[in-house]
């Protein structure tokens, strides 16, 4: 390749990021320069808040469910008081001051988290929710129809397992605490985490072996 | 149950339990915009200027119109605003001239689609 494709190819890049932005972009930035001038947020603020946004995501969550599977005591702390177990184990800050409740899929009950009202979901422990957990057929169905939710996304139950669906709120969060799969007894912890999706914790699908993640 | 007692009775948020269509596992990279507006939200809310169930509320009073038609974020950032108006802590006139003073830091026309 000469030179000039790749300087050409850096200079597209670079317009290509710096177009103009949109409506609802400016009227962002225009609500946060108007709150720093007047003092009432600081002017890194937003960005270090992003930073501890980018510093969550389900590999969290992960950690905190491989722990609870290895750890009986853990899990004992876990499902007793969520967020100061994560916070005393793992030094997860909750930085939205939200409480969290850990809640145990077993061979007899099947746990799913929803948020009928808006989007409420653990962030501090798994990061943002995916846009369907937003959004009205999630939040509308979920707690009417469960089942039929629940095979949407391929997981069928016996009639014999009690769903039961809980809806968060702005102060309380609830994060599934999915089965460990059979098959896994000489897993390291390490290993079970890798089994351990968002939509595990979410409580739409079972932690599988066939469904592990690369470890990072 | 008549149509209007419907509307009484469920406020525009309030879903849970209609019928719905079925479930598309959808998601999308979150533009730049959009993780500022939710560190936005999160900054309002320590300093205890906006709390989420204001933020809710505000999103909620943007009627269900707005709400059915703007996206996630942007119903967040008008609400913000609003709520701000609202509580006296920004005025429409300042925010009108701040608006002005940052579409004019992009002069290019060309994707200005507001009149």
């Amino acid at each position: 390749m000469s030179g000039t494709d790749h300087d050409h190819h850096h200079a597209h890049a670079e317009t290509a990021s710096a177009g103009r932005p949109g409506y609802y972009d400016m009227m962002e930035t225009a609500v946060r320069e108007l709150l720093v001038e007047k003092k009432l947020i600081g002017p890194d603020e937003i960005r270090r808040q992003i930073e501890v946004l980018d510093s969550r995501s389900p590999a969290l969550g992960a950690k905190v469910v491989a722990r609870a599977w290895v750890d009986p005591d853990f899990r004992a702390r876990l499902l007793a008081h969520g967020r100061s177990a994560c916070e005393q184990e793992f030094g997860i800050t909750f930085y939205d001051d939200t409480d969290l409740i850990v809640l145990e899929n077993t061979e007899k009950v099947h746990n799913l988290i929803v948020c009928t009202l808006c989007s409420c979901y653990p962030r501090p422990v798994l990061g943002l929710p995916p846009d369907w957990y937003k959004l009205k057929p999630y939040r509308a169905r979920a707690v009417s129809e469960p089942r039929a939710v629940l095979a949407e996304f391929g997981t069928i139950l016996p009639d014999d397992v009690e769903v039961r669906v809980s809806d968060s709120t702005a102060m309380i969060r609830y994060l599934v605490l999915p089965m460990r799969p059979k098959g896994t007894e000489h897993y390291s912890e390490e290993q079970l985490a890798a089994l351990v999706t968002r939509d595990t914790m979410i409580g739409v699908v079972p932690a599988r072996i066939e469904s592990a993640r690369t470890p990072s | 149950m008549t149509q209007t007692e419907n509307l009484v009775k469920r406020l525009p948020n309030d879903i849970g339990g209609l019928p719905a269509e079925p479930i598309l596992q959808t998601d999308h990279a979150m533009e730049p915009w959009e993780k500022r507006c939710h560190a936005l939200a999160d900054v309002l809310d320590f300093h205890k200027i906006v709390n989420t169930e204001e933020k809710r509320c505000g999103v909620e009073a943007l009627g269900s119109d707005m709400v059915g038609k703007l996206t996630y974020y942007e119903r967040w950032i008008v609400a913000f605003a609003n709520i701000l108006f609202r509580k006296g802590i920004l005025t429409p006139t300042e925010f009108a001239l701040k608006m002005k003073e940052v579409e004019a830091r992009w002069p290019d026309d060309k994707t200005h689609d507001r009149t």
